[in-house]
């Protein structure tokens, strides 16, 4: 259990957040800048903030009304630097033993061993960890960190030393390591892909500021914001004017078009028609209508849009199409109103590689609307 | 070899060791100092150390007359406390040989510990070591290369440190004449044979050092 409440002043930039994370993986996610590695820097008693609140299980690392600030050595806490910074003079187990001072001689080489063991790199126990590859490298300094046995894990971009294919696989390894942990783990990327993998909890941050923080799949789902939408990657994040709203549905105009929304069942979106409004359609939910089948379904074919085809891109075992709407004027991303997801298979029977026009439609309930345009 | 050559040799060793050995104890926190710490003087501290690298050696000698003599700022008060002063001692040829070679030590000690990477500095931090052992544990045994050409530096140094011994301990046989200043009595004599012989052991031993040092560096 972990609660952070940081401020932290820079000419030019200001770190202001507030979080809360219990026994889980945590995942600071934001473009570089944003503050996320001050923050673990903070945590660790690296950094000293301007004001701060830190508790983690109960124990106050930081709390500047109090005059409470703990120098790292007295945090117990494990860090996983970015660039590893294993001891080079020391051997893999030198290494991990490192944090393990002040206890017994047989209790280190025991807590050593077992460590080593768990994260099976008994054969390098006497290895100079720079003969050893990153992937190996990084599970010495996952070692060194949790040996120890700490409260809190924080890992520093984690897996960005390594290259793509690599990544993969050791993210997997790396996530079933730090939830076998059962404890809080903050981490630390700008990496997407690697905080969805990564992480139960998402805390998203933008120019020193939090502007969401959630379960990662209400995030996900629920974007709180345009902004936000975008800062996650969510595709599709268009705009429109209000042309109608009420507590159930919205009525939006886009594209010299009219389609229709489900409105915010929790927090609906009222305002007076004309108001500019942000919503998103997932690419996988916009739906080509087949031309061999006769008559239009309109309760199964809402929101419906002719258009082209103007680009397609190969994903291997799927195909992204960029899709202009059949209206005059600029498209809302660039050269293309929509991305369209499409199986691959359903790509060549529907022959969309020589057959470019097609009519799209999408359900209402696939229309999220955002706000703050 | 004469028995006035082997006194000097013995001298200029003794005095080197000790040189060096006092330059390791002040030399190296110092290095760590100027390169870790942000205070008042600093600045200041590192043109000190600095400054016998540039002046010529009869002016920093000068200085640790005013420094240290039977009238100086700190001799004067020990001479009057003890009635012993430095000058025209032995110890004032290891005082005199320690500030010349102290910044041959200082510079390459400070810019290696300075290159060691602040990351595992703050790896043992948060593993519990306060700063001092992680100085002593993490800092330092990944500086000791640069430390150790540094010490090597300042020994040779010590060795063949003329000017401000002259100045502090003088020229006395048996007691202050080091090799470098037993070569410059026995050429001004005229005594060709003795010099000769001087200045052969000093290369050879100047020789020795850095070969020795450059093969125990390279194992490092």
């Amino acid at each position: 259990m972990i609660e952070v409440t940081l401020q932290k002043v820079f000419p030019g930039f200001t770190l202001d957040v507030a979080w809360v994370a219990g026994d889980e993986v945590v995942t600071l996610f934001g473009p570089s800048g944003a503050g996320k590695s001050l923050t673990l820097q903070c945590l660790a008693g690296l950094t000293r903030p301007d004001a701060a609140r830190i508790v983690v299980n109960g124990r106050v690392f930081d709390d500047t009304a109090e005059g409470v600030h703990l120098p790292p050595q007295a945090r117990r806490l494990g860090y996983v630097f970015q660039d590893y910074a294993l001891f080079p003079h020391l051997s893999v187990a030198e290494n991990v033993a490192f944090g393990l001072r002040g206890q017994p001689a047989a209790e280190r080489r025991r807590r050593t061993t077992e460590v080593l063991a768990q994260l099976g790199l008994e054969e390098f126990a006497a290895r100079d960890p720079r003969e050893l590859s990153g992937g190996q490298q990084q599970r010495v300094a996952l070692g060194r960190a949790i040996a120890p046995d700490p409260a809190v894990l924080l890992l520093d971009e984690p897996l960005s030393a390594l290259d793509a294919p690599l990544r993969r696989q050791l993210g997997g390894e790396l996530r079933s390591l730090i939830v076998g942990l059962r404890r809080t783990v903050v981490l630390v990327t700008h990496d997407l892909a690697e905080a969805y993998q990564l992480g139960d909890r998402l805390v998203l941050y933008e120019g020193g500021r939090v502007v969401q923080a959630g379960p990662k799949a209400e995030v996900l789902g629920r974007p709180a914001s345009e902004s936000v939408a975008r800062l996650i990657g969510l595709r599709n994040v268009v705009r429109g004017a209000v042309l109608k709203a009420s507590s159930d549905r919205i009525e939006i105009a886009w594209r010299g078009q009219t389609v229709e929304a489900v409105n915010s069942p929790t927090a609906p979106f009222i305002a007076a028609p004309g108001t500019p409004i942000a919503f998103m359609v997932r690419p996988e939910h916009v739906r080509l209508i087949r031309k061999d089948r006769a008559s239009l379904d309109p309760t199964h074919h809402m929101n419906f849009l002719r258009g082209e085809v103007v680009e397609s891109i190969d994903h291997g075992t799927s195909w992204t199409l960029l899709f202009r709407i059949a209206a005059p004027g600029p498209a809302s991303q660039g050269a293309y109103d929509l991305e369209i997801e499409v199986p691959h298979l359903v790509y060549e029977i529907l022959d969309i590689a020589r057959d470019r026009q097609w009519d799209v439609s999408m359900h209402r309930g696939a229309l999220q609307v955002l706000a703050g345009v | 070899m004469p028995e006035a050559a082997t006194t000097a040799l013995w001298l200029s060793v003794r005095v080197s060791v000790l040189a060096t050995l006092a330059d390791a104890l002040v030399g190296i926190p110092l290095a760590y100092l100027l390169a870790k710490r942000r205070f008042w003087g600093r600045q200041a501290l590192d043109v000190l150390v600095t400054l016998p690298l540039v002046l010529p050696p009869t002016v920093t000698g000068y200085y640790l007359i005013v420094l240290l003599g039977r009238r100086g700022w700190l001799g004067g008060p020990l001479y009057a406390l003890t009635g012993w002063s430095l000058p025209f001692t032995w110890y004032a040829a290891v005082v005199a040989a320690a500030v010349m070679a102290l910044p041959l030590l200082v510079r390459p000690a400070r810019a290696a510990i300075e290159s060691v990477n602040p990351d595992l500095e703050r790896a043992a931090f948060v593993l519990g070591r306060p700063e001092w052992r992680t100085a002593l544990e993490v800092t330092l045994p990944l500086a000791r290369r640069g430390i150790v050409a540094g010490l090597v530096l300042a020994f040779a140094r010590a060795l063949g440190e003329f000017g401000a011994t002259l100045m502090l301990a003088g020229n006395i046989p048996g007691r202050t004449t080091t090799v470098p200043l037993a070569i410059y009595t026995a050429v001004s004599t005229g005594e060709a044979a003795e010099a000769r012989v001087l200045v052969l052991v000093l290369t050879t031993l100047s020789c020795a050092v850095v070969v020795l040092a450059s093969r125990w560096g390279s194992r490092l």
